[in-house]
């Protein structure tokens, strides 16, 4: 055999493996322990059991925050241990990566039991994803015995949180993890806390004074996408702000999307000469928030939005946020409130311990230390908890600057509908980012387009 | 002895390289050609040979934008670097006081993670960066927004800054290995033979240089086309060097754009196979032009 | 006409460039190293306003250098991992080219041209385009996210320089002395062991250091290939500053990272002679 003809069998060699049919099937007790459990006929304990015997346990999370990596390797990770779990805290760039790679395993043929991710840190369009693709493990949330914590009644208006991410049907496929809001803080060593604008209207008048000292993450990340939807409810041409939006694409359809999001677009477009670096011009718009927190800290903007009820604590603790900042209502009655969850993945590779993990990051422990070490609000529903609990909750919590937590209660609204997220995202980057001249209204039809399953 | 040995023997002892070289990396290459046109059975789709992958992306006027950029960060970047590497390492040839501690600190950065490069300019170049803070004590500025944007720009200086930090080094190697290597006896002789420094410089030296100059620069350009690491972080956005946005497109859940990332990575090495190719070619005929080979 | 032994000397330009180049070099490492330090350094600030230090005792966080050498940081873990993927690849890199180094320095055969050419596509062919498609291929092989896989990949981008040098060693080589220990009775395990290697050893020796620091180097494929679950350091530091900022402990990181190769440097200054690596560049 010669060199070269060597060399092609290789290859082929090496192709034929890539190409070769999927793995086998399900392996069958990784399916039928999911039916079990599901069906409510396993219970707690024979679950705690299964879960000693298990391999370690995946769980993939945004690791951008080195507050919260410390509390998962010194709290949780012992936590863990106790029940027999051995906890591998996979850290990554952004959230998508997991749900990417479980979506791919998928599609590679890796199937139940057969995955790399046991649990997933998410919400919103990720959780969305994964329902559309059927990727999620099932309804296991109501099936936990921490699961006391949360109101699922759905006559409560605090349960809409756990029920709905999004606008996506939870149905118990993810259980929430912590509460967020989307709050801004101001230098005040610059601006007086109560000279801060309070709408957007307020925040365009500034700019103009003070060119330059405001910019906001830039979409796809979720903080700049947020920051996009409250300019698009405080627009809405209809004045009801969020209410629209909690409806599907398919519910509204393109045309009334984009007549809806089409005047909060055009004032983002307006005040982009007017953000940072943007010297009338294209502006700097900072890819996350550790980019923006360092724009804060170096005076080059004087305004930081981002999701964190307690973020501005957060940033006196670690030096990220200059001395004098503070948090201020912005904009006035339209601060997105949502939360984010845990969630198990399909092809989840070991179930039972991705199952107790899930318990024991909605008991009232793992939740006030959280909220104390790491400043994320708890997940759970403080009125379902004793009044012992309920208090051990509120002594954990980090303090405030310049506002109250009845202040930001007053102005919280609800987050977007899933479906509607990645289109207004790539209106925002077809619209905003690349400058096209193409009517707001060509550009969601394109974008509904693409988005629309086959 | 030679001539005794099997064929077989030599076989076995080429095996186990052409076997990652041609398992792995052929095997990569070919699949990601095979992807780029339409093949991709694992996602469900098979539509080979299908060229709308690299139609649509080719039919976009921003592509080639895109593709201009690519283009000015590696040429201007492995220019410069060329340009760097030969005054210092035609002075490195020279004895002065410090010459060990200069050879060792400039090649420093040929064996620091570039990712350490790429830390390093944010901390230096970034409107609130110690370049801009010099400025500022200085007296220049009074906000840092008045220091001029050297990151996150199309300018890209930030990403060049990046690569000549690295690739300074391994250039100056390649050639100041081969100046030592012949040493200064051709030039001293043309000195005396009373051509100036430009004439020794063009005429002598660099021809002795060239085979170094060119593998060097061969390497370096093929890695900045190909780099992403620097123009992720540092370049100016939309739009982006192709392999940005080969990424980008590998990120989107949508694995139809999975397809048309491997068309966007296939186009990063035609262009680079393109130019290298012509750049060996024209050396080639510099060579036979001043009777080599 | 000048004389030779004012050739000699720098002129005044070459002086102030030399000082560039090492400022240039050296000079963004000092405020690495203050930042690194620092609790709060903010613009237009020279030195940070409140240092790690002063915070130390009471932060209920670790910071700076706490968190950096702490577990929680993971810079242990990464720094284990680039060791170790670095010494299995060169060990692997080591094995694999030794043979196929004395075959095209010793041997004519046909194909050779087409062989060498191969050994050159990984330095031409991009990073990104075989990070891309090995993914899938190593999903299907189950390679992805495992060491296995992640030093296999190393491999590619470590070959051709391993090969060169190699083979320029052995191309100084005369075959007389492996002769002649075969005409004196020894095995041929005693003439690869006891004449082969030792004459092979600088070679050896550089080709190792050049194919771990390349590796410790890589980015792309470990990132991709890894998953996110195989870090190292390069891939730690690039995850602390993808949004283009950087903090306290991303400047420790980002000195450890630049550790093994300083030291492995210093270490090559010492045991390798320059023109070795050159061998490997060249032609």
């Amino acid at each position: 055999m010669t060199k070269s003809r060597a060399v092609a069998a290789l290859l082929a060699a090496s192709i034929g493996l890539a190409g070769a049919t999927p793995v086998s099937r399900a392996a069958d007790p990784a399916a039928s322990f999911r039916q079990d459990f599901l069906a409510g006929a396993i219970a707690w304990d024979k679950v705690e059991a299964r879960a000693k015997g298990e391999k370690e346990l995946n769980f993939y999370y945004w690791g951008g925050d080195d507050t919260l990596n410390v509390w998962i390797d010194s709290v949780v990770r012992p936590a863990m241990a106790e029940r027999g779990v051995k906890l591998n805290p996979v850290r990554i760039a952004a959230t998508k990566d997991a749900v990417d790679l479980v979506v791919t395993e998928l599609a590679a043929g890796k199937a139940e039991g057969e995955g790399s991710v046991d649990v997933i840190w998410l919400n919103g369009e990720n959780f969305f994803t994964l329902s559309q693709q059927d990727a999620l493990w099932g309804s296991f949330a109501e099936r936990l015995p921490n699961s006391k914590n949360f109101v699922w009644d759905p006559a409560s208006p605090l349960s809409s949180p756990n029920l709905r991410d999004f606008g996506t049907e939870t149905k118990g496929r993810e259980v929430p993890w912590s509460g967020e809001q989307y709050v801004c803080a101001v230098n005040g060593q610059y601006v007086q806390a109560a000279d801060a604008p309070s709408t957007f209207a307020d925040l365009k008048a500034y700019l103009e004074d003070n060119p330059g000292k405001f910019t906001y993450v830039k979409p796809p990340h979720y903080v700049g996408n947020t920051f996009v939807q409250e300019a698009i409810y405080a627009h809405n041409p209809d004045g009801n702000g969020a209410e629209p939006f909690q409806k599907s694409v398919d519910e509204l359809g393109a045309e009334e999307l984009a007549r809806l999001i089409a005047p909060g677009l055009d004032y983002l477009k307006s005040i982009e000469p007017l953000l940072a670096t943007a010297d009338g011009g294209k502006p700097r718009y900072p890819e996350d928030t550790a980019a923006l927190d360092s724009m804060f800290l170096n005076a080059e903007v004087y305004f930081n939005c981002k999701f964190g009820i307690y973020a501005v604590n957060s940033g006196l603790i670690t030096g990220r946020y200059p001395e004098a900042a503070q948090e201020f209502i912005f904009p006035e009655k339209l601060m997105i409130k949502n939360k984010n969850y845990l969630a198990i993945p399909l092809n989840s590779p070991n179930p039972a311990s991705a199952l107790v993990f899930a318990d024991y990051m909605s008991s009232v422990d793992a939740q006030a230390s959280k909220l104390k070490t790491v400043g994320y609000p708890v997940g759970i529903d403080p009125m379902q908890l004793s009044a012992n609990d309920r208090e051990l909750v509120k002594i954990a919590a980090p303090s405030h600057y310049g506002v109250t937590s009845e202040d930001l209660d007053a102005n919280a609204v609800a987050d977007t509908n899933a479906s509607l997220v990645d289109i207004i995202e790539a209106t925002w980057l077809e619209y905003i980012e690349r400058g096209s001249d193409k009517p707001i209204a060509d550009i969601v039809a394109d974008a509904v387009g693409k988005s629309a399953p086959e | 002895m030679r001539g005794d040995r099997s064929r077989l023997i030599v076989i076995l002892e080429l095996a186990p390289v052409a076997l990652v070289l041609g398992g792995l990396f052929g095997g990569a290459v070919v699949l990601a050609i095979l992807q780029s046109l339409g093949f991709a059975p694992w996602f469900g789709i098979n539509t080979f040979p299908d060229f709308s992958y690299f139609a649509r992306l080719w039919s976009g006027e921003a592509f080639w934008i895109s593709l201009g950029f690519t283009l000015y960060y590696a040429v201007a970047s492995t220019v410069l670097a060329l340009v760097l590497a030969l005054i210092l390492s035609l002075a490195l040839l020279k004895s002065f006081t410090g010459r060990r501690f200069v050879k060792f600190v400039y090649k420093l950065p040929l064996v620091i993670p570039y990712a350490v490069g790429i830390a390093l300019a944010i901390l230096m170049l970034g409107n609130g960066g110690m370049l801009s803070r010099l400025a500022a004590f200085a007296g220049l500025i009074d906000d840092p927004s008045g220091f001029p944007s050297i990151l996150k720009t199309h300018y890209g200086w930030g990403v060049i800054a990046v690569y000549v930090w690295k690739q300074l080094p391994f250039m100056t190697l390649a050639i100041a290995a081969v100046l030592v290597g012949i040493g200064r006896r051709t030039q001293e002789a043309a000195s005396l033979l009373g051509a100036g420094p430009l004439t020794i410089f063009f005429r002598v030296t660099l021809p002795q240089i060239a085979p170094g100059v060119v593998t060097a620069v061969l390497i370096c350009f093929a890695f900045n086309i190909g780099a992403f690491e620097a123009p992720f972080i540092l370049g100016g956005g939309y739009p982006d060097t192709l392999p940005v946005i080969a990424w980008r497109y590998f990120n989107d859940a949508d694995y139809a754009l999975q397809l048309q990332g491997m068309a966007a990575v296939v186009s990063i090495g035609l262009l680079s196979g393109c130019i290298l190719l012509a750049y060996l070619w024209s050396y080639r005929r510099f060579e036979r032009r001043i009777g080599r080979d | 006409m000048q004389s030779p032994s004012k050739q000699m000397r720098l002129s005044v330009f070459q002086r102030f460039y030399i000082v560039a180049v090492v400022a240039f070099v050296l000079g963004p490492f000092l405020p690495l190293v203050i930042q690194s330090f620092a609790f709060r350094w903010a613009w237009p600030d020279l030195l940070p306003s409140t240092w790690w230090l002063e915070r130390r005792t009471y932060s209920p966080v670790p910071l700076a250098w706490d968190y950096v050498l702490s577990p929680y940081s993971q810079v242990g873990v990464a720094t284990i991992n680039t060791l170790f993927i670095g010494f299995a690849a060169t060990l692997l890199c080591l094995l694999i080219c030794l043979p196929a180094a004395r075959a095209l320095a010793r041997d004519r055969f046909r194909g050779k041209r087409a062989f060498e050419f191969l050994l050159s596509m990984p330095l031409i062919v991009p990073e990104a385009v075989i990070g891309m498609a090995l993914l899938m291929i190593y999903i299907r092989l189950g390679l992805a996210g495992s060491y296995t896989g992640v030093i296999i990949a190393h491999l590619i981008p470590t070959i051709p320089y391993m090969v060169r040098m190699l083979t320029s060693v052995y191309l100084g080589l005369a075959p007389d002395y492996e002769e002649q220990a075969a005409i004196l009775g020894a095995g041929r395990v005693r003439i690869l062991l006891r004449v082969t290697l030792p004459m092979l050893m600088p070679g050896v020796v550089a080709g190792a250091l050049f194919t771990f620091l390349v590796s410790s180097n890589v980015f792309l494929l470990t990132f991709f290939l890894g998953q996110g679950r195989i870090v190292t350091l390069p891939t730690l530091l690039f995850s602390k500053i993808s949004g283009g900022s950087l903090d306290a402990s991303a400047a420790g990181i980002a000195l450890v990272a630049s550790l093994p190769g300083i030291v492995l440097f210093a270490l090559s200054e010492r045991l390798v002679r320059e023109e070795l690596f050159v061998g490997g560049l060249g032609r």
